[in-house]
């Protein structure tokens, strides 16, 4: 509905309910196609990568209890930002078709989780904090490898650039189609984690002595919020500040319960992406902001906001 | 009931200790700091895998149970609680009822009777929707033990169970424990620093040096005994207060 060309409401409307069978679109051709083929695709893209990061981020924050951790924690961003430097840098000039960069990413984003896992989460009584601070070593690692190989090809650094920002301009259905099943699996195991991350809250030895088999919980959900993200941050790049500040925001309203704040983070983070998104791309148009941008812009006072109205309280 | 031999780490902190402790009696584990209590009962909680040897409870082996079905048997009360803010009291007396539940279901009407009940038993009804990081020391105590007690657990352990609180909340955090020996049957393992209270309390007391027992017997003896002196490195008398033992240091 909003964009650089101005499509009536209504019109939208009509056109969303013909193609449900009722009524008749009054779209021209070139309306359709930019409502269908370009709109449509990006907003769904949009509700999917706000949903999954911010209940990723949720669910991060509760395994770890770390008010700090957000989905690019372990490794994720890092790696997709490795693979697709490397696409994009390598591959790209040879090859015209771009499914290079989003492959490559989600490989490079599972990657560095996996490795940050075998050297931080396996032992037995390992606590977190050696498994976060194997994904900043996985992190520091794998970034200084992408800012080399960015360097080495300076003619790129301007796309390279543009995708570390993140952005959902080049979404297709058939990104949705692929990103779908991982953010559809991964947000239910999240959501479904939502007493477990509670009666963790107390704790490992505790919430083993409460009957929670927390290792194989912690690999599950860890797993799960990874893989979901590595999907999405393989479409739609890395953006950034919704999986750590949404979170927060729900966190504020709702109170800590997990069972609460991972379905309600799913919403609000779906909702978050898709404003921050129109603002994105209608507040310069035709050109676009980078989403990680204004994700940051808009988060950022709105948080300060509800934080100074309401009392803080821990994760 | 209880056969345990148990060694723990790669540092020995708990060596080859065998005990048994008969269902239904309190036993308090003394010792100074660093002698392995704590080692000992999270050994006993099935928080610490034996580096060699076994513990087992009513015949079965901790270390071959899984986590629900080891949280049904025995409970724990560590010696500093880890209390979520933003948790009501009810909500963390709750979670006691998880290994019953499970982590997909909200607790059952049984459940939630037995929270209810515990909840009575231990004085919180007012507290039911305080959150629970705001209670004082001797009230967040009694939520930790109704956690405990919601495990509805044969055996409870507790670790330093009473350090920081006043007298008062100290000699009613007991009673409340023995009053659930003498009534439930519960058998009880606790870790104590007040060799008094630890001597008024328990039927047995284990004297514990460097991961290994020193004495072991009932109260009255072990308080009285030269090993108790020898152990803590200084002078100690025990006297007679209507009674009761009370065991005062007294200066070189």
């Amino acid at each position: 509905m909003i964009g650089p060309t101005s499509i009536g409401t209504w019109r939208v409307v009509g056109a969303v309910l013909a193609h449900l069978g009722l009524g008749h679109s009054t779209l021209t051709p070139l309306q359709s196609t930019i409502v269908w083929q370009l709109r449509a695709p990006r907003m769904v893209l949009g509700l999917l990568a706000g949903a999954m990061l911010a209940v990723a981020g949720a669910t991060y924050q509760g395994v770890f209890r770390n008010p700090l951790a957000d989905p690019y924690l372990l490794g994720v961003a890092a790696g997709a930002g490795l693979g697709a430097t490397y696409a994009i840098v390598n591959v790209g000039h040879s090859l015209a078709t771009p499914t290079w960069t989003p492959l490559l990413a989600f490989v490079g984003a599972m990657g560095a989780v996996i490795v940050t896992w075998l050297i931080g989460g396996r032992r037995l009584r390992s606590s977190t904090a050696t498994l976060i601070l194997a994904g900043v070593a996985v992190s520091s690692l794998l970034t200084s490898a992408q800012t080399f190989l960015q360097q080495q090809s300076t003619g790129s650094i301007a796309r390279v650039y543009i995708w570390l920002l993140g952005s959902l301009a080049s979404a297709s259905w058939s990104s949705v189609w692929l990103v779908l099943p991982y953010v559809a699996i991964c947000v239910a195991i999240c959501v479904f984690a939502g007493r477990a991350l509670d009666v963790m809250s107390v704790g490992e030895d505790e919430s083993r002595s409460l009957g929670v088999p927390v290792r194989q919980v912690r690999f599950v959900v860890i797993a799960a919020s990874s893989l979901g993200t590595a999907a999405i941050v393989s479409a739609v790049g890395l953006i950034g500040f919704v999986g750590i500040i949404v979170p927060h925001i729900v966190r504020l309203l709702v109170g800590t319960s997990y069972r609460r704040i991972l379905p309600i983070s799913v919403l609000f983070g779906a909702g978050f992406l898709v404003v921050a998104d129109t603002i994105a791309r209608t507040v310069l148009a035709p050109s676009e902001l980078p989403l990680g941008v204004v994700t940051a812009l808009v988060g950022a006072p709105v948080f300060v906001v509800i934080l100074s109205l309401r009392r803080p309280v821990a994760v | 009931m209880h056969e345990l031999s148990v060694r723990v780490g790669k540092k020995e902190l708990v060596s080859s200790i065998s005990l048994e402790i008969a269902a239904g009696t309190w036993c308090t584990i003394v010792g100074p700091n660093g002698a392995g209590k704590t080692t000992l009962v999270e050994a006993v909680a099935g928080l610490r895998p034996p580096s060699h040897g076994s513990v087992s409870i009513g015949g079965k082996l901790v270390s071959a149970m899984s986590e629900r079905e080891r949280a049904r048997t025995v409970s724990l009360v560590p010696q500093h609680p880890v209390v979520p803010q933003g948790m009501t009291v009810y909500d963390y007396v709750a979670l006691g009822r998880t290994a019953y539940h499970g982590l997909f279901r909200p607790p059952s009407a049984h459940d939630r009777s037995v929270i209810d009940g515990v909840i009575e038993r231990l004085s919180l009804d007012e507290f039911r929707d305080r959150d629970s990081a705001t209670l004082s020391g001797g009230e967040r105590q009694r939520m930790v033990l109704a956690r405990a007690f919601a495990q509805s657990t044969k055996v409870i352990v507790l670790d330093e169970p009473i350090t920081g609180l006043d007298m008062r909340h100290q000699m009613e955090l007991l009673e409340i424990l023995k009053t659930e020996v003498a009534d439930c049957g519960l058998t009880v393992v606790a870790t104590l620093h007040d060799l008094t209270l630890a001597g008024q309390f328990a039927d047995r007391l284990v004297l514990l040096d460097h991961g290994n027992v020193a004495v072991d017997g009932p109260a009255g003896e072990v308080v009285r005994s030269d090993e108790l002196a020898t152990c803590y490195g200084m002078n100690l008398r025990v006297v007679d207060v209507d009674g009761s033992d009370v065991v005062v240091p007294v200066r070189k």
